[in-house]
């Protein structure tokens, strides 16, 4: 009877090996409500990250040139190629200048705005309001805008240009089109630094600035010292943010410029959709899509390192 | 006796074997061959017919209504015929009961869309816009064969047969490697030829005609040559003139720019492939490249030199920005697709509507040559049985000479027909030869017609190379074109790193 059983002790019953009654005691431990609430979110996450990543080593392994339902093994073909290839040495070129210059100029306008901002005794609503309409525009959206303002036919931009004497096609010129475009992304995103920075500076301590202001400390002095040490890390928490978009953000070229005049333009998500979509060469693509991963660990953790000053 | 019964029985099984064998071989070319010969009495389907035109028949007693309840999923780029398509599609729709969703978008964005789906052995997108040297050319096999569905006794026929279409379209939309296998039927005909502004040619005819000692105005006998001596002189006179450049290409770094670049290409005897027969139905395989041939270098320098005296703006327009801009006024000759020509006669849309004339691109050592850009419709292969017949159904009529007409005539449309018999209508003919007749306005395509017909012909039609790897040639050959214009590198080195390119591409 099943009564009889349950009064026996296990242990004088069926001997164990050592170590599985401490394996069940943590997986007992494990069991626990809010492991057990928390166990579907996880899974979905990590189907949706894991497996894929998981899918991406396997295809940067496989060639998918000739049939895409049915790849054949190609080693390290893909990760070799991908060394040598002058075209990716180019793209990782233009995605460091249009990061570094991009994100600079966003940084340097933002904060000095989230400061006038801050500064600002009345309408700081509405001015934060108007401020941030770009970002409610889609990249795309923006993109489009870009390409109209600065058409040579019918670009409101374009036309004030060769009023001045300046004839040249923005987009269509080497030295031109990176600055354009990467001009329309300042345009774009420097409000999102400045709301994030603007929220880190309104909830800066009070008695810093206050005991400054007794010491006769000037806005300068204030600013350097005080509120720029106390808002250093969300400054850093904003350029992590932007540099990963950054490198991910395509949509904007793809519409002004599609990478060129002679690849000037072409940053390394673009040559990434080119070879994934218009090629469908999907294992060479993962191998790209891998390398620009890793390449954004490597940034998210210097800038984390930055952010807690080791 | 059981022996001989047995033995008797083998004979007679051998022999039957035989003849199925013998006959097997045989019986698809006989049926290619009467693949437009009625097998039953044929009746006319559910359509309206237009005298002149070839009627939509099918199998006496054939229900058009059998497939009532089916949803079909057409992708197409947003092309004029498209957008007439879809305009008018409800004459389909109540024929048949099948519902056809349109969906368009760009090029690219629709190669991308179909590899997927071809890439998981889907029928997301049961018929599809197939471009030949994107789509056909790379996933041939995941289409179906269109003889079988037209050799087929119990569906309509193409109306008009396989001999209503423009023969050279139907070799370069229809097939890939060999003519065993009819992949899709020729649904637009997009064509590059030279629009020029009447206008502008006739206030500098006498003075260039007086320093030149040649008429200005394109015609089919100017050359390259010619053409760059008028364009320099129309840009150095721009202040006298309503224009600001005498010539606007389309050289952005995309496919447009690989397009101008052909025509020129090929006009001087050059080609990508030493192999020339590659832009009929193509190969799998091209063999060596041909970009460092003394004719292919020097149609890259004059590309390069023209391009010196063209609107700058041309290094930033594909074929939109070159037609927005001569719509505009900007320029007054663009060598352009001959689709255009709608547009350009909206005087909603163009500053230079009535202004406007048409002729094939000029002339090189080896003459005209003039990029086809047509696209067929094809089913794909992975669809159930029953969507693919509906699907047939939807292909003879989008593909029949009176749905083509229909799109010439659409006010949405303006594409041209890929059948010949719609260009026999009297109407048609009137307005091919009559820019000025209420035709030719119903129908403002026409206008570059006539010029079109003649870019058709076989010796002034230019087809790229149909292989597989085209879209990565196109690349190549792309980039390198405009990093030569944005004076990184030389001609020579340009058709260099071409040449080593597409070699290294193609595995040779």
């Amino acid at each position: 009877m099943s009564t009889g059983k349950s009064l026996e002790a296990p242990a004088q019953q069926q001997p164990q090996p050592s170590g599985s009654p401490k394996a069940g005691g943590r997986f007992k431990r494990l069991l626990t409500t809010e492991n057990l609430m928390l166990a579907p979110a996880i899974t979905v996450l990590a189907s949706i990250t894991i497996f894929p990543f998981l899918y991406l080593i396997y295809a940067s392994l496989m060639d998918f040139a000739l049939a895409m339902d049915d790849p054949t093994f190609a080693g390290l073909r893909n990760w070799v190629r991908l060394f040598k290839d002058p075209a990716i040495a180019q793209s990782w070129k233009v995605t460091l200048i249009y990061a570094v210059v991009g994100l600079g100029l966003e940084v340097i306008i933002g904060v000095g705005v989230a400061l006038l901002l801050y500064a600002t005794p009345w309408g700081r609503n509405i001015f934060v309001t108007l401020w941030m309409l770009p970002i409610f525009v889609a990249p795309v959206v923006a993109g489009l805008l870009g390409w109209f303002m600065l058409n040579s036919s019918y670009g409101l931009y374009a036309w004030v240009l060769q009023l001045v004497g300046i004839n040249t096609d923005i987009f269509g010129n080497v030295a031109t089109a990176l600055p354009a475009v990467i001009l329309i992304d300042v345009w774009e995103w420097t409000p999102l630094i400045t709301l994030i920075v603007l929220s880190g500076l309104q909830s800066l301590p009070s008695e810093p600035l206050e005991a400054a202001e007794v010491d006769g400390a000037s806005y300068w002095q204030k600013l350097r010292y005080v509120i720029l040490p106390l808002s250093a890390r969300i400054i850093v928490v904003a350029m992590l943010i932007r540099s990963m978009d950054i490198m991910r953000f395509i949509d904007t070229i793809f519409i002004t410029t599609a990478g060129g005049p002679a690849d000037s333009t072409k940053i390394i998500g673009l040559r990434l959709f080119e070879v994934a979509f218009r090629f469908m060469d999907i294992g060479y693509a993962a191998a790209i899509g891998l390398s620009m991963l890793f390449v954004t660990i490597l940034l998210g953790q210097a800038f984390v390192k930055v952010m807690y000053g080791r | 006796m059981k022996k001989k019964f047995l033995l008797l029985l083998s004979c007679l099984a051998i022999l039957s074997l035989a003849l199925v064998g013998c006959g097997g071989g045989e019986e698809p070319a006989q049926e290619n061959e009467q693949q437009n010969v009625a097998t039953g009495e044929l009746v006319a389907g559910p359509f309206e017919e237009v005298e002149g035109l070839p009627v939509i028949q099918a199998p006496e007693g054939f229900d058009w209504k059998q497939f009532e309840g089916v949803e079909l999923n057409l992708i197409s780029e947003n092309t004029p015929p498209s957008s007439a398509l879809a305009a008018n599609i409800g004459e389909f729709e109540e024929a048949t009961g099948i519902k056809v969703n349109i969906q368009q978008m760009d090029l690219g964005t629709l190669v991308q869309k179909v590899g997927l789906d071809f890439g998981a052995n889907s029928s997301k997108y049961h018929l599809v816009y197939a471009d030949p040297y994107q789509i056909l050319a790379k996933y041939s096999s995941k289409l179906a064969n269109l003889n079988e569905l037209n050799g087929d006794p119990s569906l309509p026929k193409i109306p008009g047969g396989l001999d209503d279409f423009i023969q050279s379209q139907l070799e370069i939309d229809g097939y890939m490697g060999s003519k065993d296998n009819l992949y899709a039927l020729p649904y637009d005909a997009p064509t590059m030829v030279l629009a020029y502004r009447t206008d502008i040619m006739e206030a500098i005819k006498e003075d260039f005609k007086a320093e030149y000692g040649y008429d200005p105005t394109p015609n089919p006998e100017m050359t390259w040559d010619q053409y760059y001596e008028v364009a320099s002189y129309i840009t150095d006179h721009a202040d006298e003139l309503d224009v600001k450049y005498g010539t606007g290409h389309q050289a952005k770094q995309y496919d447009s720019l690989m397009c101008d670049f052909s025509n020129i290409l090929a006009a001087n005897g050059g080609d990508y492939f030493k192999n020339r027969d590659l832009g009929g139905i193509g190969a799998a395989n091209p063999g060596p490249a041909d970009m460092t041939s003394p004719e292919a270098i020097k149609a890259i320098k004059f590309y390069d030199k023209l391009l010196g005296v063209a609107h700058p703006a041309s290094k930033s327009w594909d074929w939109n920005g070159l037609a927005e801009a001569f719509a505009a006024g900007e320029v007054a000759m663009a060598p352009e697709w001959h689709e255009f020509a709608s547009m350009f006669e909206n005087p909603e849309q163009s500053k230079v509507a009535g202004n406007v004339a048409w002729t094939v691109l000029p002339k090189g050592p080896a003459g005209s040559a003039n990029i086809f850009g047509g696209t067929g419709l094809a089913i794909n292969e992975n669809a159930p049985d029953e969507e693919k017949k509906a699907a047939w159904l939807f292909m003879v009529w989008a593909t029949s000479p009176q749905a083509q007409l229909m799109i010439l005539e659409s006010p949405v449309g303006g594409a041209t027909p890929s059948r010949t018999s719609v260009y026999e209508l009297p109407k048609v003919k009137t307005a091919m030869e009559d820019p000025s007749s209420e035709e030719a306005k119903a129908m403002p395509n026409l206008t570059s017609m006539s010029a079109t017909l003649e870019a058709w012909k076989i010796e002034n039609s230019y087809g790229r190379p149909k292989i597989p790897m085209w879209p990565e040639a196109d690349t190549i050959i792309f980039t390198e074109l405009s990093k030569m214009l944005a004076d990184q590198q030389d001609p020579e080195a340009t058709a260099e790193a071409i040449n080593e390119q597409l070699n290294t591409l193609t595995g040779n």
